[in-house]
């Protein structure tokens, strides 16, 4: 196949005219005739309690009130609004236990936030008025905040099916003694001659994405449950809700609204239980479900906090012999993926550096903090904060350059990825550490900023990472895709995936496009409504271009080769032998002879007999393509971070003036796009290492629910930035691409760290680094220049 | 006086309305006259998302009253397109890959129109100042300030060389 | 009721400052007047009970004359009641003459909080954390007030009496602020300290200083989110006046500051950190305040 050279280019995005004129639907947009309004009553005063009365009378009362929804006017069943559960095997279903843990409305408040009750009113003022009359009384329980309190003996439990409130560990039949590695760690520990150690916390991060959630839910005459969402996992979500309401699937429909940003948050379902149940209350009616952004804020899951332990082992040579980890978070008051981060985490870190031993052990606990669940990174920049900056401690202990330290370990082509029996297929790691070094100037700042005086110090700091793209072999990867050509030889593509706005839409268009000969005016792509769509996992885990990519490639191919198939049998040429370009099928070694696209495609469709010979013209049927795609491998990207920071060491804070970000992404589809996730993953890496967390009282009620007490970097916070894009075409992903959907965000947290170590000698174990915490260090252990550091350089 | 009769000139057309006075503009236009370009994102003023220009100023619509805006001329991001062609800020947006999921883009775009009225020529340490008020978790507003950069270059009327701006507000 | 529906209310709007008078009179505890409203109405989406909430809003958007900021070289400048923060900054005078309220106005919110917010709103709001306040605080001057009984000018450092509380009676309207003609040698300087660069202050401070030479004839110092109002550092201002502004000076200052203040822990910082770091914005705005002459 030749290239047309529409992979690689900055195609311009599908949705961008709707979004900039404001035409583009998002779900609170919707509107529909007499469409009602719903409100989900929750408990603010608590995080964990238990209601002892409720009383919707005065509500059911209030003015504009259609309909009021306790615990017993909905289903009992319990969901789990997380959708792991669907991407594991049944004997892994074993493992994990009953997950189902979330009821729709609850007796048992877990964490604030919890849903009481539901109004459905003809106005959302009403709805919200009717709410305020709901009377309630609580029995407050002890609430448990971290995995200390959770487990202690005699705590409350979240679930009979999880005893000392330890909703997830690795499995023993999948993880000997509980922990992922292998090799004999402790007698390697005994053979170093440095170990670096520490105990770090790592913060609970809100997703903040733009657009707060909302639904709208139906139910016709036909008894179709119709839902509006922007869930990132239309065709899952389909199926919890079948489930949950005991309807067959065909019964469901999800609409998939344009997607305000997601970042996880939108991974599986919140609200949709209760928005659909409140349509299944008022049947006809659709009913609109618009959080709050102080609702969406507590009751969608974040980063997972908690305590992380590591240590590690070194040669005086600077090879590593051991590492030996183990991450406890901290859940929210449900399972949602308590098995996910848990693991991950590890796998990140098994990733990384060849550690001749490691054991990596995860846990989770419910506590009463809001939920936990999937944002960005997934384990990730966590493990990226602890990780890295022991590196660096211990290149510090050991004279090496943390650059040339990491050139030397990191894995690489051959070796076992993040999960063992997955090796790396490509790695320019290599390459992302030498430009990044140079585009930072990292030989001369380093040694520049050895030695300082005055307020204000400098240091400049390295990390790297190595990410997913796609969850195979963990999880299930599949994606189906239709591709269908019209009689005027154009495509139209049906791929349930969404876009979240990464512009993974765009680039599927490319690579169709490019895959079909086509233009890429005549191809179009759409995610359509699960009733016409077919299955898809969702957008998570960077996959849409790596694994969606490939079945879109795939389809198109399909599509491509049955077009070759009968140009061959009017070319008199075998098919094999036949290209396409700019939609015309011509012969290679003689590209004069050819046939266009569409003089198939329309008889194709338009298939008569010509009355003057009797013959039919060209071959009967319309042109599709079809598959139901399955990832063979994963091709992980990797990345390098350098920072530049300043301390103000008076004040304690800290300012990044330069971050650059290097990444191995196989392939970039859509530069332009690839770009813009690795700038946007800046800015969240940079809140997650300085600025950002959610942060709750005594009490378990959260402080920051806004963002005027939650603060991320804005405009003028932001550093200089300088994205290199290292393309080196991975053998596996389409077109040679790997992901960068999450990526980005992870190494720029560690880099800050080290930068920080550089500047002023002092490592922080507790993220986010705010100026307090920084002046508190400098107060205790005075500001060290790094030259005077164990022989650092 | 819990509704009031007011009237709002919305990008170019009259609208007359009665309004309860305790509604935000940003209600007023998305849920009665289901202008649902503006958008909400947080409701207390940090966000940026329901800015809509009253007058010539960016404005948070989510923390106006409705019915103080009466006889007030008020443009939202549907205004700016003339019947399908974008104006230079939308365009300037689209060429910089500046959108993403695109829920803070009507706000941004606002907060430029407003920018560039003022000062036709803003450094890029002006232009970050001034987008302070909206925030977009997607683009890192790398490309976002380099689209109000573009919008600014490409202004209709621009005299062909225009002064580098000297002052940089910090 | 939350970020996006408001309680119920009356709205009123006078169309004269006597008017508005007789309103605040007629209804005192159970109105709320709104200006630029970045105030009110965050207040009102959040109140925690109805006791919080207000009977009347009665907004100045109909009460003519009072979006002025005008300087006069003989008495200073007078800014109006509904003179907002970026009309501050589009007086150029400003800039020259109280460096310290322009910069402050500069940092202050958002453009878009810039072009409703008016600088009245943020003395009357009385909160520690008020920028413009704290310049004001500094800078010094009197708020005229009209009331049943008439006009009375209260001087600012008379203002504010306790957290969210003013001198303000409530049949008063205030209508606007003058501040003095700065004297020759005069300048001042503003600082904060935010976690990122929009946000509250943890810490802000804002210093007039009367100059001699490099002698400090008489000093203003006010500095806020470090007690329940804007706060006169007095004490430090007795060890500037008179002096040389020497390095040693300097450091006697900064080290009284602490003894000075009574900040607590919130969500923006702690008590201890305010305490350790108060000091050192302290001599900063001294130390700009004399290099931008
Ligand atoms: C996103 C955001 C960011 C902000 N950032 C900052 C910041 O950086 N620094 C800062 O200091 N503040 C900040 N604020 C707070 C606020 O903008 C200021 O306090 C502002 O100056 C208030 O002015 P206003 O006209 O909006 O007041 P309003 O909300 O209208 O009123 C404020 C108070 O003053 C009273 N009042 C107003 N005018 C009169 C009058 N003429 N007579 C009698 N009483 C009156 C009101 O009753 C009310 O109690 C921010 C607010 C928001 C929403
Ligand atoms: S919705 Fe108005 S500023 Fe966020
Ligand atoms: S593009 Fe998504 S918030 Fe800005």
């Amino acid at each position: 196949m030749s290239e047309q050279a529409i992979v690689g280019t900055n195609a311009p995005r599908v949705d961008v005219r709707d979004k900039v004129t404001g035409q583009a639907q998002y779900a609170a947009d919707v509107r529909l005739p007499g469409m009602l309004y719903g409100k989900v009553v929750r408990c603010w005063e608590h995080a964990h309690a238990r209601v002892k009365r409720l009383d919707l009378s005065a509500a059911a009362a209030s003015p504009g009130v259609v309909r009021v929804l306790g615990p017993k006017d909905v289903t009992p069943k319990r969901y789990n609004s997380s959708v792991l559960d669907l991407m594991v095997s049944e004997s892994m279903h074993d493992m994990l236990g009953d997950i189902d843990d979330q009821p729709i409305f609850t007796e048992h408040v877990k964490f604030q936030g919890d849903a009481i009750c539901g109004i459905i009113a003809r106005s959302e003022e009403a709805a919200e008025r009717a709410a305020a009359k709901v009377v309630v009384e609580y029995e407050p329980l002890p609430v448990y905040l971290t995995a200390e309190a959770a487990k202690a003996p005699g705590a409350v439990q979240f679930t009979p099916e999880k005893p000392g409130n330890r909703a997830f560990q690795l499995p023993e039949a999948m993880f000997p003694n509980n922990a992922l590695g292998g090799g004999d760690v402790e007698a390697a520990m005994r053979e170093a001659d440095i170990v670096v150690e520490d105990a770090f916390y790592v913060p609970k991060q809100k997703q903040c994405q733009m657009e707060p959630h909302a639904y709208v839910a139906k139910v016709d005459s036909g008894g179709r449950l119709t839902c509006w969402t922007s869930s990132q996992m239309p065709k899952l979500v389909q199926r919890k809700l079948a489930k949950l309401f005991d309807l067959p699937m065909n019964l469901v429909k999800i609409v998939p609204t344009v997607i305000g940003g997601g970042f996880g948050t939108r991974l599986g379902m919140i609200s949709e239980p209760q928005a659909c149940a409140m349509a299944l209350a008022v049947p006809g009616h659709p009913v609109k479900l618009q959080t709050l952004r102080e609702e969406d804020w507590v009751i969608s899951p974040s980063r997972h906090p908690g305590k992380y332990w590591m240590r590690i082992g070194f040669k005086r040579d600077g090879s590593p012999l051991a590492c030996d980890a183990r991450f406890e978070n901290y859940k929210g008051g449900y399972y949602l993926d308590a098995s996910g981060t848990a693991f991950t985490a590890g796998a990140w870190l098994g990733g990384m550096y060849r550690f001749p031993a490691l054991r990596y052990r995860g846990e989770s606990y419910f506590t009463n903090q809001g939920l936990t669940g999937a944002y960005r990174g997934y384990g990730n920049p966590q493990t990226n904060f602890v990780l890295e900056q022991l590196i660096d401690r211990a290149c510090a202990g050991l004279g090496a350059d943390p650059v040339e330290w990491r050139k030397k370990w990191h894995k690489g082509v051959g070796d076992d990825g993040w999960c063992p029996g997955v090796t790396y297929p490509s790695c320019a790691l290599d390459e992302c550490l030498d430009r990044g070094a140079a585009a930072i100037g990292w030989t001369e700042k380093r040694r520049k900023y050895a030695r300082q005086t005055g307020t204000l110090r400098r240091g400049v700091g390295v990390a790297v990472m190595n990410h997913t793209s796609g969850a195979m072999p963990m999880l299930l990867e599949h994606t189906a895709c239709t591709v269908k050509l019209n009689e005027d030889a154009t495509a139209e593509i049906l791929f349930a995936c969404s876009d979240m706005g990464q512009g993974s839409h765009t680039a599927l268009k490319q690579i169709a496009a490019e895959t079909l000969g086509f233009p890429f005016e005549h191809v179009q792509l759409s995610g359509g409504t699960s009733d016409v769509a077919g299955f898809d996992i969702g957008a998570h885990a960077s996959r849409t271009i790596y694994v969606g990519g490939a079945a879109v490639k795939k389809a198109c191919e399909e599509v491509r080769r049955q077009l070759c198939e009968r140009a061959s049998l009017q070319l008199g040429v075998p098919a094999e032998q036949l290209d396409i370009r700019d939609k015309r099928i011509f012969v290679q070694a003689d590209p004069a002879r050819g046939i266009d696209a569409e003089a198939i495609t329309r008889a194709g469709v338009y298939h008569f007999v010509d009355p003057a010979t009797g013959e039919p013209g060209g071959v009967p049927g319309q042109i599709q393509g079809y598959v139901s795609f399955f990832a063979p491998h994963n091709s992980p990207p990797f990345g390098a971070s350098f920072a530049e920071v300043e301390v103000d060491t008076e004040t304690g804070e800290v300012r990044v003036l330069e971050l650059v970000n290097a990444h191995d992404i196989g392939r970039a589809i859509n530069p332009a796009a690839v770009e813009g996730q690795l700038e946007g993953g800046i800015q969240q890496g940079l809140g997650f290492v300085l600025s950002e967390e959610i942060c709750y009282d005594a009490d378990g009620r959260v402080q920051n629910n806004s963002f005027t007490d939650y603060k991320m970097f804005g405009p003028e916070d932001m550093p200089k930035i300088t994205t290199i894009l290292v393309e080196d075409a991975d053998p596996i992903g389409p077109f040679g691409a790997k992901s960068v959907g999450e990526s980005g965000l992870v190494s720029p947290v560690g880099a800050v760290a080290n930068a920080i170590f550089h500047a002023i000698g002092i490592q922080f174990t507790e993220a986010p680094i705010t100026p307090e915490k920084v002046l508190k260090g400098i107060r205790e252990t005075g500001v060290r220049d790094y030259g005077s550091i164990g022989g650092g350089r | 006086m819990k509704n009031r009769d007011i009237t709002l000139h919305i990008n170019g057309e009259e609208y007359r309305l009665n309004v309860a006075v305790n509604r935000t503009l940003l209600d007023v236009l998305r849920d009665e006259l289901g202008m649902t370009e503006t958008k909400y994102g947080c409701g207390t003023g940090e966000c940026g998302a329901c800015t809509v220009l009253v007058e010539d100023k960016a404005v948070n619509s989510c923390l106006t009253l409705a019915a103080t805006m009466d006889g007030k001329r008020i443009t939202t991001v549907a205004g700016l397109a003339d019947f399908g062609r974008l104006d230079h800020i939308q365009q300037a947006f689209v060429d910089e890959a500046a959108i993403q999921c695109g829920y803070c883009t009507p706000g941004m775009v606002m907060k430029t129109a407003s920018l560039l009225a003022q000062n036709p020529d803003p450094s890029e340490a002006e232009i970050r100042h001034a987008l302070e008020g909206n925030i977009c978790r997607c683009t890192g507003y790398e490309k976002i300030v380099k689209a109000v950069r573009k919008a600014a270059e490409t202004m209709p009327g621009r005299a062909a060389a225009v002064e580098p701006c000297k002052e940089v507000v910090q | 009721m939350s970020s996006r529906i408001l309680p119920d209310f009356d709205l009123l709007l006078p169309q004269s400052i006597p008017d508005a008078v007789e309103l605040l009179s007629a209804h005192r505890d159970r109105i709320t007047v709104m200006a630029g409203g970045t105030d009110v109405m965050v207040a009102m989406k959040f109140a925690q009970s109805p006791a919080q909430l207000p009977d009347y809003v009665m907004s100045l958007e109909n009460v003519p004359g009072l979006a002025y900021v005008l300087f006069d070289p003989e008495r200073g400048l007078r800014i109006g009641a509904k003179a907002t923060v970026a009309d501050l900054l589009a007086q150029s005078e400003v800039k020259r003459h109280y460096r310290a309220l322009w910069h402050a106005a500069q940092t202050f919110a958002t453009g878009q909080v810039r072009n409703t917010a008016t600088v009245l709103g943020n003395l009357l709001r009385a909160s520690p954390a008020g920028d413009c306040s704290c310049a004001i605080y500094a800078i010094g001057g009197v708020v005229v007030l009209h009331g049943t009984s008439g006009r009375r000018e209260v001087d600012i450092d008379d203002f504010w009496l306790s957290y969210g509380v003013t001198a303000r009676r409530p049949d008063e309207l205030a209508v606007e602020l003058i501040l003095p003609l700065p004297a020759a040698g005069s300048r001042s300087a503003f600082k904060r300290m935010t976690r990122t660069s929009e946000d509250l202050a943890k810490l802000n401070v804002a210093v007039r200083l009367e100059m001699s030479g490099n002698t400090c004839v008489d000093a203003r110092l006010a500095m806020g989110c470090v007690a329940p109002t804007p706060l006169r550092l007095t004490r430090t201002e007795a060890l500037l006046k008179g002096r040389e502004l020497t390095a040693e000076v300097l450091q006697r200052v900064a080290a009284s500051v602490p003894w000075e203040i009574s900040p607590i822990d919130d969500k923006r910082s702690t008590a201890e950190y305010r305490k350790q770091v108060s000091g050192v914005l302290l001599k900063r705005a001294i130390q700009e305040a004399c290099g931008a002459a």
